[in-house]
């Protein structure tokens, strides 16, 4: 196929103007398909920054990339200007550690996670895969880049990690493993009957952070997030220096920022700051802070002028 | 019960036969195998000794680009390869 000039000159300047570029259906923070997927969530494991181009946005690039590579299928993933391969090319490559090279970064260590099945949950799992699974298909455990745990029965694949505990053997894959140290898998009680529940240590939580803390944040010049999620009238008689009132606009523009992002919440004593913090942690954010005692703590101990109501 | 479509197109096998002779195009001393597995569906092996010393992305894009044209447009013959092995002979 023919691939007009232009359309070739604007994805080599992609190649060329960025070091990591991932041709994908949808973007990082939202892909579009499951082969996109699979490759944003190894890439995130290792960069903090790359860039992608949404094929399904730009349907000229979706066909031109396809002659430009001599590659049919999408996503496409570019390293230095040279063309790496696709979903099953890059999966072998993280599973035999080789993506560690051509990206240039230090190799994770794969660890071996130690879980803990209850004997309940034990012999529900036998039960499963004695129903569904099969040669070839085992008990997989995942867990997600905002640590949501998924069991499911599914083919191996090379870069698995075996845990054994309780008579079950259970498949991981390499970066489901590094978050799944410590996780306990038991029964529990559900209204709509018995369902399995992972408890894991290494789900982020919210930290606290007294209001001299914040304090001393606010004078280092580090940049945050600083959140007042009280209401417009409580914020009209007080409010800390630099907060932002979480409306449902700015809950927005929050979402939207990368999961990184260092989030401080208050209120008026701590409480209701506490569940909107567990939220942007259950949304995936991995650096939620919530201050200890609010603004009426912040009156007390810092700035005796913020009124106290 | 889905209701299941008969894809009205040309036999597999003549697609197939299609894919071997773009193949045989670009690398006249290779052989090649063309296996349908379902509407538009192939697996291909190629084997070449063209194929000594490239990586596995560099082998199967000479493949691909071959039969590019088979696979663009808005209603290609070939709609995937399920598999695509080049080995070196």
């Amino acid at each position: 196929m023919a691939l007009d000039e232009a359309v070739r000159q604007e994805i080599q300047d992609l190649i060329e103007s960025n070091d990591v570029v991932l041709f994908m259906k949808g973007n990082r923070r939202a892909p579009q398909c499951g082969f996109s997927a699979t490759v944003v969530g190894i890439l995130d494991s290792m960069l903090p920054d790359y860039h992608t181009v949404d094929v399904l946005s730009a349907p000229h690039i979706r066909e031109g990339i396809k002659a430009y590579s001599s590659w049919p299928t999408i996503p496409q993933l570019y390293v230095k200007g040279e063309f790496v391969g696709g979903c099953d090319i890059i999966q072998e490559m993280f599973g035999s550690g080789e993506i560690y090279e051509t990206l240039g970064v230090e190799p994770v260590e794969v660890v071996q996670p130690r879980i803990e099945i209850s004997d309940s949950a034990a012999a529900a799992l036998r039960q499963a895969v004695s129903e569904h699974g099969g040669p070839g298909r085992e008990l997989h455990l995942t867990v997600d880049p905002t640590y949501q745990a998924n069991l499911s029965i599914a083919p191996r694949t090379p870069a698995d990690i075996e845990a054994k505990t309780n008579g079950i053997t259970l498949l991981l894959d390499p970066l489901s493993a590094s978050r799944a140290d410590g996780i306990r898998i038991d029964i529990a009680e559900t209204p709509n009957g018995q369902a399995f529940k992972v408890d894991n240590p290494n789900a982020p939580q919210v930290q606290a952070m007294t209001v001299r803390e914040l304090e001393a944040e606010i004078e280092s010049g580090e940049s945050f997030e600083l959140l007042d999620v009280r209401t417009p009238e409580e914020r009209a008689i007080a409010a800390i220096p630099g907060s932002v009132l979480l409306n449902e606009e700015e809950a927005t523009r929050i979402e939207s920022l990368p999961r990184d992002t260092k989030l401080v919440l208050y209120c008026h004593h701590g409480g209701r700051s506490q569940q909107a913090a567990e939220q942007f942690v259950s949304l995936g954010f991995s650096r939620v802070f919530n201050v200890t005692g609010g603004i009426d703590a912040w009156s007390q101990e810092v700035d005796p002028d913020v009124p106290r109501y | 019960m889905a209701l299941q479509i008969i894809n009205a197109g040309p036999p597999p096998e003549a697609i197939a036969a299609k894919i071997k002779d773009a193949i045989a195009i670009e690398m006249p001393d290779a052989v090649i195998e063309v296996r349908p597995r379902g509407p538009g569906h192939f697996e291909i092996t190629v084997t070449d000794s063209a194929f000594e010393g490239l990586s596995r992305v560099k082998q199967q894009q000479r493949v691909y680009a071959a039969i590019a044209d088979l696979m663009s447009g808005p209603q290609p013959p070939v709609h995937a390869i399920d598999r695509l092995e080049c080995r070196v002979s």
